[in-house]
């Protein structure tokens, strides 16, 4: 496979994860917020903070954010490369990049959401569209993967695709904690760190929560929904998991085992296989300034590597 | 058969004299070919029209089977595409069928020669100007023998059918010519939309194209490889025809590779995979020759790939279609066409060519000069319509602009009468009803080493606009199937 496609096919991965995520998780926050139990996590700027400091456009401490500014800001505007539109606009183009390589029906699935989301009109999308548009861009996101796994061969192909997958959902997965965790500190006045409803919220942006009440058996609390998101093995959106199955990825395309990025998968995998949530909480943002800064390192060695860049 | 009482959307149909209508004869009778056809659409009401239209454009924009438009932003457009096959029988085939093969293999011995002893020039066949002032001549292709002896393996011959109900060919295309991709993509929509009828046709399948071409290019491998690696090279994915691109690697399951993907170490050709380089032998190329390589030809070029040439002049990799093949599609070659297959092949040309004026002789510029009105001009090495003025268009002004700018560069530039192109029943959504227009078809010839092959089909081409003669895709022109009956 040539190296620059497969570099497309793995950011066409990256970018339909990251994509689906966004969406996601301005759709369960703006609406969980409505009826949340405390004042602050009812406050519209409160949401409006965490859906920014999301996507990684943090806001000043004392700034008024408008509410139509925000949500067309990191949905529709494309000038900022973190909206959803931008998002799926650079996995369109990545898909196209590759468009030989991969089946038309999962092309034609990529390109029927690309023309759903560019003739949504942008006013009923800031009177009344949020819902809509957001939960079906992750339903055709799901439709769109489910192509990736159905219509394609499992070989060397797949294995690039789902390998940025697997990487994008650990990265964000990880934003989506981090944020949540702050939104849990900033509450903890009114409502206690550990039963704060931003767990909830958060562990139903990764669509957790029904499994991890199934787990635990109880209402989520600070270190459950951690130890549940970050390091439960048989979780499919867990930092853990995502990192084995990257693993599982990389070692397919390992042929003659001298992939550099297949041993630092590894190492960093196992790292993580044998860590306690204790461990990890003590010190939390140092853990994911951490684990941050380890899959960059992945994603930087896998493209060195793999794709020349 | 009166064709008012079959249906009421073809109430508006007027036949004009002066043109070949292919579906209905001059008494208003649906031509026999067309008669099945007719029986389903008497079944069939405006709104299932419009419809199985709408249901076309939609499967093919979901599908991202369009093509780019530069107009300050890049659009990305659907290929209009018309519901209303053309439809042509066994014996008219096998006419277009041996005339385009038999132009194609008199090209290709004609670039020969051109680039070799110029046999036909020393003849007095064939003026050497033509060939030295053409900008598409490559003095680097001198000498040069092409892996199977093969230049132009792909070529696109655009025939029309005239008032006389002759088919002429209006131009050869033998650099890199596109449309087969739709030529697929149509069968598959017109089989959805009339499948009730399809299969009262006995037609020739058109998915056989992308395997004939594999063949076609594999035959023409470099010397010393045993199985070759052959690969498509794009400008890109923001070119116009990025989807044919995907398609023909695609098809053929084949790396559709860029400028960027190759490099050439000691005059071998590689692409860059992830497990390192892989030798590349046969290079269908959609990149014009001036971007083809910057080390020989245009110099800022980014989508080439540097050194590429001098790899092909050493026989370690070929290149489909050969450098250089546009000095034969120019359109004051065209003229000698009849001549040219003579001298090569000794045979009567089977395909009639249009009577065409070179403005390049005094005589000739003279007549065209005064008579602007009545003629076609076009630039000899423009294509996609581009250039062209059709005198009976044009306003008083007009004309004096066309006259100034042939005087300016007289070798530039041909005139042919105004063709009469046939027209063709096509659906026109504003009006909700068919009305004639104007159609070509471009057919898709491929030659390799020993061995040819002629799709049994076509890209038949149709300007939407009434009384429109262009076309072209460009030119806001939209397709049809070709149906080529057993």
């Amino acid at each position: 496979m040539l190296a620059r496609v497969a570099n497309n096919l793995f950011w066409m991965g990256r970018y339909l994860e990251r994509t689906e995520h966004i969406a996601r998780f301005i759709n369960v926050n703006y609406f969980s917020s409505l009826d949340a139990p405390n004042e602050t996590s009812q406050s519209r700027q409160f949401v409006l903070n965490s859906i920014l400091r999301m996507v990684d456009d943090e806001p000043d401490n004392d700034e008024f954010l408008d509410e139509k500014t925000v949500l067309f800001d990191t949905v529709l505007n494309t000038e900022n490369l973190y909206s959803i539109t931008s998002c799926f606009r650079m996995a369109r183009e990545n898909a196209s990049g590759a468009r030989d390589l991969i089946s038309s029906e999962l092309f034609e699935s990529i390109n029927k959401l690309h023309h759903y989301i560019n003739n949504f009109d942008t006013n009923i999308f800031l009177e009344r569209g949020l819902d809509e548009f957001t939960s079906n861009i992750s339903k055709a996101i799901s439709t769109i993967k489910g192509k990736i796994v159905t219509t394609m061969m499992h070989n060397e192909v797949y294995n690039i695709i789902m390998l940025g997958v697997h990487l994008e959902r650990a990265n964000i997965v990880i934003r989506v904690i981090d944020t949540k965790h702050q939104d849990a500190m900033l509450t903890r006045e009114e409502i206690s760190y550990k039963t704060s409803y931003e767990w909830t919220t958060l562990l139903k942006c990764i669509q957790s929560f029904d499994m991890m009440k199934r787990h635990y058996k109880k209402v989520p609390i600070s270190k459950d929904t951690l130890d549940f998101l970050i390091l439960n093995p048989q979780c499919p959106k867990s930092v853990l998991k995502c990192l084995k199955n990257a693993k599982c990825n990389i070692d397919s395309l390992n042929k003659h085992d001298n992939l550099a990025s297949a041993f630092l998968i590894g190492k960093i995998t196992a790292e993580y296989s044998y860590k306690s949530i204790d461990e990890i909480e003590t010190s939390f943002n140092d853990f994911i300034q951490k684990i941050i800064r380890e899959i960059n390192y992945i994603c930087e060695s896998i493209e060195e590597e793999l794709f020349g860049a | 058969m009166e064709k008012k009482n079959i249906l009421p959307i073809f109430s508006s149909y007027h036949l004009e004299s002066t043109f070949y209508d292919e579906v209905f004869k001059g008494n208003n009778e649906v031509r026999n070919t067309y008669t099945e056809l007719f029986k389903l659409f008497n079944e069939y009401q405006v709104e299932d029209f419009q419809m199985l239209n709408e249901k076309a454009k939609v499967s093919f924009l979901n599908q991202g089977i369009t093509f780019q438009v530069y107009n300050k932003t890049t659009v990305e457009k659907v290929f209009p595409f018309d519901l209303f096959p053309k439809i042509i029988t066994a014996s008219e085939w096998s006419h277009i069928e041996n005339g385009a093969l038999q132009r194609s293999r008199a090209l290709n011995l004609f670039l020969h020669d051109v680039y070799h002893k110029q046999q036909i020039i020393k003849d007095g066949i064939v003026p050497l100007e033509l060939i030295s002032s053409s900008e598409n001549y490559l003095k680097q292709m001198i000498d040069i023998e092409p892996p199977g002896g093969i230049y132009n393996h792909i070529s696109g011959t655009d025939v029309i059918k005239h008032s006389d109900g002759e088919y002429y060919v209006l131009e050869d295309n033998i650099r890199c010519p596109s449309g087969v991709s739709y030529v697929v993509s149509n069968r598959v929509a017109s089989k959805r939309a009339l499948f009730g009828v399809f299969n009262k046709y006995p037609t020739h399948s058109v998915a056989n194209y992308s395997e004939n071409l594999l063949d076609i290019m594999q035959s023409v491998k470099p010397i010393g490889v045993d199985i070759p690696t052959c690969v498509v090279i794009t400008p890109g994915i923001y070119n116009s025809a990025y989807y044919e691109h995907s398609f023909l690697a695609k098809s053929m399951g084949i790396e559709l590779v860029e400028g960027r993907d190759l490099f050439v170490e000691n005059d071998f050709v590689y692409m860059k995979t992830i497990y390192g380089p892989v030798r590349v032998d046969v290079v269908y190329r959609r990149i014009d020759d001036a971007f083809l390589d910057p080390k020989v030809f245009s110099p800022d070029s980014v989508l080439g790939v540097p050194g590429i040439f001098e790899a092909y002049r050493k026989g370690n990799v070929t290149l489909v279609n050969a450098p250089g093949t546009g000095v034969a599609d120019d359109k004051a070659i065209y003229t000698y066409m009849p001549q040219i297959i003579k001298y090569y092949l000794d045979e009567e040309p089977i395909l009639n060519n249009v009577y065409t004026y070179h403005c390049s002789r005094p005589k000739e510029l003279e007549f065209v000069l005064n008579n602007i009105d009545k003629l076609v001009v076009k630039p000899v090495d423009e294509s996609g319509g581009y250039g062209i003025s059709i005198g009976n268009k044009l306003t008083k002004e007009e004309i004096e602009k066309v006259k100034k700018v042939i005087k300016e560069n007289p070798r530039k530039y041909i005139a042919q009468p105004i063709m009469a192109l046939s027209t063709h029943a096509t659906f026109i959504e504003d009006e909700k009803c068919f009305e004639p227009r104007h159609v070509d078809l471009r057919t898709f010839t491929l030659l390799g080493k020993d061995q040819s092959f002629v799709l049994k089909g076509g890209l038949t081409r149709v300007a939407l606009q009434k009384g429109n003669l262009i076309v072209n895709s460009s030119q806001g022109g939209g397709s049809k199937d070709t149906w080529v009956l057993k």
